[in-house]
């Protein structure tokens, strides 16, 4: 009979969310409800009796389950899909506008005026796209929100660890993304300014620099959260 | 009858704070005390009590933990926090003052 029970909640969360809270709620219901039947046999009802009550008490469970549908860990809410979507719509367009900024500078319009102009052109165009790269590479990097539960098991906070980290990284992603793209647009101006070819490569192995230190601030922001 | 459990019904999430106000419980113990304070008349459905319990929980008033039985299946527990307790509080002052109201209205 106690099989039973489990088979009708097996049953009842075949449309339920795929979810964790899903399964923990699935487990938690079949535990009392089998607490439920044994005080009921323990009180003279009949195993039938016993099992149709039970069943009986459990409701419409269908309100639970849109309830759940929300937590699912694996979907975006609808506002970060939204803003992800946007950011990578902007981000196209901004890498078209980049090239048409290439193209006009270096078609023959601008030609009278000098032949660096298809260069400048080219520099413009990179320093557009700092822009949109950053934009795609913050938008790659979104996750889930995982709401925060007090008094959460060892699971959930596991995955507010995974989940606050997966932030970090997005920061510092982005982070390394303009220091080298602003490195690149920096090299090519002033090297255009200047045509000291051989002395201006340095800015590549300042760039490294940069970066190591706003990884080593990083790091050690990291470690006074901690104490 | 029917109006007594609709009125129940709309205060499920009071009628469980109240029960987690001396100590944690579960969904089960907290049903099995609500026959009892009724005599057997009145019994929340499950799915009434666990979307309940839903709420409450992302509302803050409550927070669950699984208990360490080391005996047979483990169980979830819930227990109320400062915030529930508030709110219970609260509650229970509108409610008395509604009650009265009623009452002095339907006589």
């Amino acid at each position: 009979m106690k099989e039973k029970i489990r088979q009708h909640f097996n049953l009842l969360f075949t449309e339920a969310p795929k979810t964790r809270k899903a399964l923990d709620l699935k487990q938690e219901m079949i535990q009392n409800a089998m607490d439920k039947y044994d005080d009921m046999v323990a009180e003279g009802y009949s195993e039938e009796d016993a099992y149709r009550n039970v069943i009986d008490s459990i409701g419409d469970v269908s309100e639970l389950f849109t309830e759940l549908e929300e937590k699912n860990l694996f979907t975006l809410s609808e506002k970060d899909r939204k803003k992800k979507a946007m950011l990578t719509a902007v981000a196209v367009g901004l890498y078209i506008f980049a090239g048409a900024v290439f193209y006009f500078f270096s078609s023959g319009m601008w030609y009278s005026h000098g032949y660096h102009m298809g260069n400048l052109g080219l520099v413009i165009a990179l320093l557009i796209c700092i822009a949109p790269t950053i934009m795609l590479v913050y938008a790659a990097n979104m996750y889930p929100d995982y709401s925060k539960k007090e008094g959460s098991n060892m699971v959930e906070r596991y995955k507010e660890d995974r989940y606050s980290s997966n932030k970090e990284t997005a920061v510092r992603r982005s982070i390394n993304t303009i220091i080298w793209s602003l490195a690149v647009v920096l090299y090519f101006i002033i090297s255009f300014a200047t045509f000291q070819w051989e002395v201006t490569w340095v800015i590549f192995p300042m760039a490294l620099c940069v970066q190591s230190i706003i990884r080593l601030i990083f790091s050690l922001k990291g470690d006074g959260k901690h104490m | 009858m029917s109006i007594t459990s609709d009125i129940l019904r709309g205060h499920t999430e009071a009628i469980i704070l109240s029960h987690l106000l001396d100590q944690d419980s579960y969904g089960y113990q907290i049903n099995k005390d609500i026959m009892k304070k009724t005599n057997n008349t009145y019994e929340l459905k499950e799915a009434t009590l666990y979307s309940a319990f839903r709420r409450l929980e992302q509302a803050g008033y409550i927070r669950t933990y699984w208990g360490d039985e080391t005996v047979g299946a483990r169980r979830r527990y819930y227990a109320i926090t400062e915030d529930g307790r508030r709110m219970y509080h609260g509650y229970k002052k509108e409610w008395q003052e509604a009650k009265e109201m009623i009452d002095k209205l339907l006589k």
